[in-house]
């Protein structure tokens, strides 16, 4: 197998300009009644899909709906039980990625794959190392081919060929999404599959992203593209295939969907469900004294935040917009004491305090429920219960080191049933549990500290629809009851939506503030979105 | 099938399956010899074992909180030795054990000041520390003659007898039992738990991750120590190289026992097990007269053996058991839904 | 691996030198040698610098192996006892009149076995790589006891083996462990720097998913990795069986932890993905030039195992501050030049 490939990429032109594997639009690639089931769950059910050279597929689905299972099939990372794969023509067998690799099937993942001790370059051709072509040589690496083969490529995707000397840990999320793009172009792969690639891209960086999807498809290369959000498919993609529970149930040409008649075929019978949430707003709001809970004065911590000046109020929600690397999980790592600032003032209901460890915030009345749910939020081998007493144990605790564990699960059990998290009980462990009712078990232990700031970064991420609205209704409810909330997302219309004012971050400082609030027209929000996509790009000179 | 199915259910109770190998080993080594159930050999197992049963209880917390700590077997010899010396320079037997203690908890403190304040990896940190304080007491005995103490209340710490029982194994318990405690029912406990699973998450839920570490390095250092103070008391006398290996005894008794190396699973008494395991196993060999280099072998295998049985019968167990297993995590909400047949059913 | 553009200042420079990897153990070299130059003349003669070099060989070529396994994010254990078992290999074989070059070759064929045996436990069953190796450290040791019951391998030199062992040197200072030692340097280096192997071996250790997502079969290479440190313990032994004379069977006892000391002065990390061949003969020169110089300099020789300790505990201290250091000045962003003259000329 090494041979076939080395040969190939030796002597394979660049890109598939001029492939000779027929013209656009015919079948590249094609998936039969493929099936996996995994114990108590079939994760796929029958899914036929075939993809086309020069065609955008979005792939369209709920969490669970069985996407990624698809892709591991298709990326020769899951073993299919059923049906088969059929390239050329021909049925094919993968049992690993570098198979998949090896017919030109290259897969963009959504987790991180680069290695950060590796330079840009020496992660491109990872597991596809160009050899040199003498006798012996075909030991050794051949650096400079691998060099000359991506350096053409690289300014166009917005790195410099300084950065492929680097170690890809030192270079930031968007330039890291290019070199994973590299990775797929310095190959002639003839399907790209991209598993939602613009998770945690500012809009900018989207539409770049979007810009490099149409030359790939110019070149004849056919892309799968999973995506959550709808707005983004319309206009790019070319066919979208929607799975619903392990099963495709519809093949559609865009022109002819809304993404409401997209919903409609995501979520099926539970639309209706959906739709009555998705109309959820404010309760009765906060009618007591609108005290400051949190006040920053130039806070700053080198480089990421700079002399950022906030307030927080009782029954209010701030917003805090900006793209990737603006010092929005930073200012909120500061807040919560998991970083110390350099300088200036934070005050907690209208005393200065320092905040010098998570625990200093909790006991202050801030709690949070961070990004990245799995790494930092959920303790995976722990019960419901345990997961939602374990910032504030004194509440469940006797003579002053004793755990009463029966008031513990009772405790735990009136947050379960009133944040609605589907569960079979109060002991089972919290990584058997969907990602949104993990989320909302991380919002329960938040709230089991009775908290007087709750601040959420990225609260939506990764969890669907129906579990992002009740998201939303619990944030709601906390505010109303007079609490104060910072909301980080990096999706616009989420935070215009939710928030009472959103402010603005550049380069670690705060550009800008806007009003927000729940009743506004159509025009009325693009307008603000506007604003605010001005205030976080506009470069400082 | 049903019989498999029963049978996997046993083997996922946790423990079990150790426990039961223990016991059969018992039942062979006390048909194999008349005098292995006899009332002094199963004394002199209990007193044998006592040192490495403490080290293994503290090494429980050390992993459980997701670290490792190398150094309590020359932790244990440095803290006998300056047990012993206090003892012949002042003939006092509080100051000497707590003589003994501090030296067990300022190496801790050492140790968990480097790994949980610099973030040092605490494999390199304690094997660094395993190697000064080794050589530490080289020097020490080179300096000091460290035989023999003129009092006789020193030697019965170790000696002696309470209600019958050995004094170090009635010590030795009431600390064991204490550490499990400490363990499943404090906060501090659960914290411990907490950060071995994921202690970024621990972090930012509010556990104060350096504390903790410290914390737990002091203790594993205080209990190294304290296993010194009667090792100290049984031999009264130290040697250069006492206590080398003893830490690796105290992992290895951990892991057959089935404590997790990457944290956040396990408990102090099934390192207990896994301690009186190894224990038993060398006693009953000595009397069936096999050498002692066998010990070494077997304990290796039984580290082997343990652990893939372990994984062998969590995997029976969740093929065997598809409806209690739990649903991917990926999965939606089990709302009811006409497309989704119940998976149990088939 | 620093960026410094090509107008940087004096002061730039000499903060990017003292915040670069490796130079913890720099310093510590040169303090060593100031300190043992004072002490005595003798020090840099060409006759120490072979003496140091001896020392090392046997450690460098188990901290070559090491430094490929810790590339690859694993740890072995099982070093010294696998070279003590290899050199107990050759010593029988040559004994019961098997021909020298034979038992040479099986006796490395051994060793890679055994590191073979490690990898298939860890890739196949799933193990910690630190369990295993632990395992294979207690059985490698055992076998070795009980093969040789307890007494010596004697009388199996021969005269090409006096040679080899480098106790006859027909080429001057330039003995065949030397020879030995500096080739497999080389060829660790070449494997590491320019092969795909080494490629794949940093990929894995720094991350393994993605290297698997990247269609690495993460699993073979990290067995290759094993294989390849049972290999140089294997030759390691066959060297060492020339150069005692004798296989005792503790041969070997206690070079695990030097060869880890010095891959992990010479730069290699635990938690994978870096580490270089070069960074395992400057960990293995540091702890050699240390023990030597004491040797010299007339410090008792139970301090050394206390030096030994101390080196590891300042190399990885002050790698880590420097680390700090590093991560605080990288993160403040390049001022403008324009800013920066404006800042001097006021």
């Amino acid at each position: 197998m090494w041979e076939i490939m080395s040969s190939r990429s030796t002597d394979a032109a660049l890109l598939v300009d001029d492939q000779d594997t027929g013209p656009q639009g015919s079948v590249v690639l094609e998936a039969r009644g493929a099936g996996k089931r995994y114990p108590g769950v079939i994760a796929l059910d029958d899914v036929s899909i075939s993809m086309r050279r020069g065609e955008i597929h979005a792939l369209l689905g709920e969490n669970g709906a069985g996407k990624s299972t698809l892709i591991g099939i298709l990326s020769g990372i899951t073993e299919p039980d059923s049906g088969e794969i059929i390239i050329d023509a021909t049925p094919i067998k993968f049992s690993n990625a570098a198979q998949s690799q090896s017919v030109g099937i290259t897969t963009i993942h959504q987790e991180q794959t680069l290695a950060p001790d590796l330079t840009v370059l020496e992660n491109i051709f990872l597991g596809r190392e160009l050899r040199r072509g003498s006798l012996l040589g075909r030991f050794l690496l051949d650096e400079r081919a691998m060099r000359k083969r991506v350096e053409h490529l690289v300014e166009e995707f917005g790195l410099t060929a300084e950065d492929l000397r680097r170690p890809a840990g030192t270079l930031g999320a968007l330039k890291q999404h290019a070199a994973q793009i590299l990775k797929a172009l310095a190959f002639d792969a003839r399907v790209v599959i991209l598993d939602e690639p613009t998770s945690g891209l500012a809009d900018h960086e989207r539409m770049s992203l979007f810009e490099n999807m149409r030359r790939l498809r110019d070149r004849g290369v056919a892309i799968l593209w999973v995506t959550h959000r709808l707005d983004e498919l319309f206009g790019l993609a070319d066919v979208i295939t929607v799975l619903r529970d392990g099963r495709n149930v519809a093949t559609v040409d865009p022109g002819t969907q809304t993404p409401d008649s997209l919903v409609r075929l995501m979520v099926g019978r539970r639309r209706s469900a959906v739709a009555d949430n998705s109309s959820q707003a404010r309760g009765t709001r906060w009618s007591g004294p609108e005290e400051e809970i949190l006040r920053l004065e130039s806070v700053s911590r080198a480089p990421l935040v700079r002399d950022v000046d906030l307030v927080v109020k009782r029954g209010e929600i701030l917003g805090i917009a900006g793209i990737a690397g603006a010092g929005r999980t930073e200012l909120a790592r500061i807040i919560l004491g998991a970083d110390r600032a350099d300088k200036g003032q934070i005050s907690v209901n209208g005393k200065q305090v320092r905040i010098r460890n998570p625990r200093d915030a909790y006991n202050l009345g801030i709690a949070i429920v961070p990004e990245e749910r799995k790494t930092q939020a959920v303790l995976g081998d722990f019960s419901l219960a345990k997961n939602i007493s374990i910032s504030d144990l004194s509440r469940v605790t006797r003579a002053g080191m004793i755990i009463d564990r029966s008031a513990e699960r009772k405790l735990a059990n009136v947050y379960v049933r009133d944040l609605e998290v589907k569960t079979s009980g109060i002991q089972q462990k919290i990584r058997n549990l969907s990602g949104g009712n993990q989320q909302k078990v991380v919002i329960a232990r938040c709230l089991f500290t009775r908290p007087a700031l709750m601040i959420f970064d990225e609260p939506t991420q990764g969890i669907d629809v129906a579990a992002k609205n009740e998201v939303y209704r619990l944030i709601y409810e906390f505010v109303d009851a007079g609490g104060g909330a910072i909301v980080i997302s990096s999706e616009l219309p989420e935070l215009l939506r939710v928030s009472d004012r959103i402010v603005v971050m550049r380069e670690g400082r705060v550009a800008g503030e806007v009003a927000a609030g729940p009743a506004q027209s159509e025009d009325e929000r693009s307008d603000r979105a506007e604003v605010i996509m001005a205030l976080a790009v506009r470069s400082s000179s | 099938m049903r019989i498999r199915e029963r049978l996997a259910n046993i083997a996922a109770v946790e423990g079990v399956v150790v426990a039961l190998i223990f016991l059969a080993m018992i039942i062979f080594f006390s048909l194999s010899s008349p005098y292995f159930l006899g009332s002094q050999n199963l004394r002199n197992l209990f007193v044998e074992s006592t040192f490495t049963v403490l080290l293994a209880a503290g090494t429980s917390y050390v992993l459980i909180v997701g670290g490792i700590d190398l150094s309590i077997g020359s932790v244990l010899g440095v803290s006998a030795g300056l047990t012993l010396l206090t003892m012949q320079k002042t003939n006092s037997l509080p100051l000497a054990i707590a003589v003994g203690l501090a030296s067990g908890a300022a190496i801790g403190l050492l140790n968990g000041g480097l790994i949980a304040g610099m973030g040092i990896n605490p494999f390199i940190v304690t094997l660094a520390t395993l190697s000064i304080f080794a050589g530490g007491l080289n020097v020490l005995t080179t300096r000091a003659q460290l035989i023999g103490t003129p009092s006789k209340s020193f030697a019965s710490l170790a000696q002696g007898s309470v209600f019958g029982l050995p004094s170090p194994v009635l010590i030795t318990a009431i600390v064991v039992i204490l550490l499990e405690l400490v363990l499943i029912v404090t906060p501090f406990g659960r914290r411990i738990y907490a950060a071995g699973i994921n202690d970024r998450a621990a972090h930012m839920a509010g556990v104060n991750l350096r504390r903790l570490r410290l914390q737990v390095y002091i203790l594993s250092g205080a209990i190294a120590g304290l296993a010194g103070i009667l090792l100290a008391s049984k031999l009264n006398s130290v040697q250069p190289g006492l206590g080398s290996g003893y830490e690796l005894t105290a992992i290895a008794a951990a892991v057959i026992g089935g404590v997790g190396l990457s944290g956040g699973q396990g408990s102090v008494w099934r390192s207990v097990i896994g301690a009186l395991f190894l224990a038993t196993l060398s006693q009953g060999m000595q009397l069936l007269s096999i050498s002692s280099t066998w010990f070494t072998v077997v304990t290796g295998i039984s580290i082997v053996a343990a652990i893939a049985f372990s994984r062998m019968t969590q995997r029976l167990a969740a093929t065997v058991r598809p409806a209690a297993s739990p649903p991917e995590p990926t999965q939606p909400e089990p709302e009811p839904s006409e497309d989704r047949t119940p998976a149990a059913a088939g | 691996m620093s960026f410094l553009p090509n107008n940087a200042t004096v002061g730039q420079r000499l903060r990017a030198a003292v915040t670069s990897p490796n130079s913890g153990v720099v310093s510590v070299i040169v303090l060593v040698c100031i300190f043992a130059t004072i002490k005595s003349s003798v020090f840099i003669s060409v006759n120490n610098g072979f003496n140091i070099a001896s020392q090392m060989v046997f450690i460098l070529l188990l901290a070559l192996g090491m430094t490929i396994v810790l590339i690859s994010g694993g740890i072995d254990l099982s070093v010294g006892s696998v070279m003590g078992l290899c050199a107990g290999v050759v010593a029988k074989l040559m004994i019961d009149g098997v021909p020298m070059v034979i038992a040479m070759l099986l006796a490395v064929a051994a060793g890679a076995g055994l590191g073979m045996v490690n990898g298939l436990i860890i890739t196949k069953l799933g193990l910690p790589d630190f369990v295993a190796t632990l395992a294979m450290f207690g059985v490698a040791r055992g076998l070795l006891y009980l093969w040789t019951a307890g007494t010596p391998f004697l009388d199996y030199m021969t005269d090409t083996y006096f040679v080899i062992g480098g106790l006859r040197r027909p080429l001057g200072y330039l003995t065949v462990p030397i020879i030995v030692a500096l080739v497999a340097t080389l060829i660790v280096a070449v494997t590491l720097r320019f092969t795909p192997f080494g490629r794949h071996l940093y990929g894995v250790g720094s991350n393994s998913h993605g290297a698997m997502l990247s269609g690495v079969s993460v699993p073979r290479v990290r067995l290759l990795a094993y294989v390849c440190s049972g290999l140089l313990a294997g030759v390691a032994g066959v060297l060492l069986a020339g150069q005692t004379t004798a296989v005792a069977p503790d041969l070997g006892t206690g070079y695990e932890v030097y060869a880890i000391a010095a891959a992990i002065i010479g730069g290699a990390a635990l938690s994978g993905g870096r580490g270089r061949a070069i960074g395992a003969v400057i960990g293995t020169l540091t702890l050699a030039v240390t023990a030597n110089a004491m040797n010299i300099a007339g410090v008792d020789p139970t301090w050394q195992q206390v030096v030994t300790g101390l080196i590891l505990l300042l190399s990885v201290v002050l790698d880590r501050a420097s680390t700090l250091l590093r991560s605080r000045v990288v993160q403040i962003p390049i001022q403008p030049v324009a800013a920066t003259t404006a800042a001097t000329a006021r």
